[in-house]
């Protein structure tokens, strides 16, 4: 088992960073157990390359026959078909296009037309002034009432309040003509009159 | 004028262009690493051949679904995976898998003949057949290959943490088959 900060297989085989390396090749300086191992990897790898890679016994390769080869048609719709955003476009567009021919073809509602026989607008008009006529007279009728009964109440109760003055006004008079005698009885002596 | 070298992205467009001479310089840069590849999955050297021109005519019809030209390499190798393993399941159907640990050395040394003569890599062949397929495949990927880790996951199809444990795992196992091997001085 390595001790080592990081795998030394890793180290090994190129997979570690430049820093990380470093570290290793720290450790493994100071570590005998890491020497050793790192010995026996490099060992391993070095046997392991000793199988060369072989030559190929015959070259490998393909000829353009027209016979086989497919036409520009058909290398347009491989391409077409095998082509993600160009099938993206082209649902796109046809969508837009149905959506434009729908819009401009579509039938319009048909709207009955109108015919002077069905429709008399001397009497309707003459219908609505009347009914309006009938509600201003009404309304206006309402509002007298209102006023007459309001004004009648107003005089009701002026005439009330007429009363009282008067009332208290022929109170006030007699008792001063009540002081007034008093006062003239008290001051009459007799033969002052002669 | 600037002169810079073709690269395989160039290539490849000029391929999904229907340029089949771009795609044969392609083929000519890339098949010895896939003809490898499967030579060691498969262990004979005709097989490995067939297999590589079906890997290579599948890329060329395939060619336009590659998304990003730069992740062409574990893209093609993902295919040389695929058709190692469906031909291994129609040359086996009985197996369940080809990966199984039952695919031993002695069937490679007495179905074929030993792919190198040299002591050494007749070890190294031996020691490689006789780890479970999957494990032998993640070596050749990353050894061989030179492979990262995640592409290794994408040709394989599986998680990184899964790639790791198999190449850590045959490592193991190589270590303790080769280095004293090694240390003693076959060679």
């Amino acid at each position: 088992m390595s001790c080592s900060p990081f795998d030394l297989r890793d180290y090994l085989l190129g997979e570690l960073a430049e820093t990380e390396r470093r570290q290793v090749d720290v450790h493994v300086r100071s570590c005998g157990g890491c020497q050793e191992e790192m010995e026996r990897l490099r060992i391993t790898q070095s046997t392991l390359l000793e199988l060369r890679d072989e030559e190929v016994p015959q070259r490998i390769g393909f000829v353009s026959d027209p016979v086989f080869e497919p036409s520009g048609t058909r290398r347009f719709w491989q391409a077409f078909w095998s082509s993600g955003p160009k099938l993206g476009f082209a649902s796109a567009a046809m969508l837009s296009g149905a959506l434009l021919i729908f819009t401009f073809l579509r039938p319009v509602a048909a709207v009955p037309p109108v015919t002077a026989a069905s429709v008399d607008t001397a009497r309707i008009e003459q219908q609505v002034s009347d009914r309006v006529a009938v509600e201003v007279r009404k309304a206006v009728a309402e509002s007298e009432a209102r006023q007459q009964k309001k004004t009648a109440e107003l005089l009701a109760a002026a005439d009330q309040r007429h009363e009282q003055q008067l009332r208290a006004f022929v109170a006030n008079v007699s008792y001063l003509q009540k002081q007034y005698n008093v006062m003239a009885h008290a001051t009459y002596e007799p033969g002052s009159l002669r | 004028m600037i002169l810079r070298a073709v690269e395989d992205t160039d290539l490849i467009r000029k391929a999904c262009r229907g340029d089949v001479e771009a795609y044969n310089l392609l083929i000519s840069r890339w098949e010895k690493r896939v003809y490898n590849y499967l030579l060691r999955i498969a262990g004979d050297r005709e097989e490995a051949l067939d297999l590589s021109q079906d890997v290579f005519l599948k890329a060329y019809q395939n060619l336009r679904k590659l998304d990003d030209p730069a992740r062409f390499a574990p893209w093609l190798f993902r295919i040389a995976h695929n058709e190692a393993f469906s031909a291994f399941r129609k040359r086996r159907p009985d197996r369940e898998a080809p990966g199984s640990s039952d695919f031993a050395a002695d069937e490679i040394a007495t179905a074929h003949t030993p792919v190198f003569p040299i002591e050494l890599s007749i070890a190294v062949t031996t020691a490689l057949s006789k780890l479970p397929e999957e494990q032998r495949e993640a070596v050749i990927l990353k050894i061989y290959q030179g492979f990262k880790f995640e592409e290794m996951a994408e040709i394989l199809s599986c998680p990184v943490s899964t790639v790791k444990s198999r190449l850590y795992a045959a490592l193991d196992v190589l270590k303790m088959q080769l280095a004293p091997l090694k240390s003693r001085g076959v060679t």
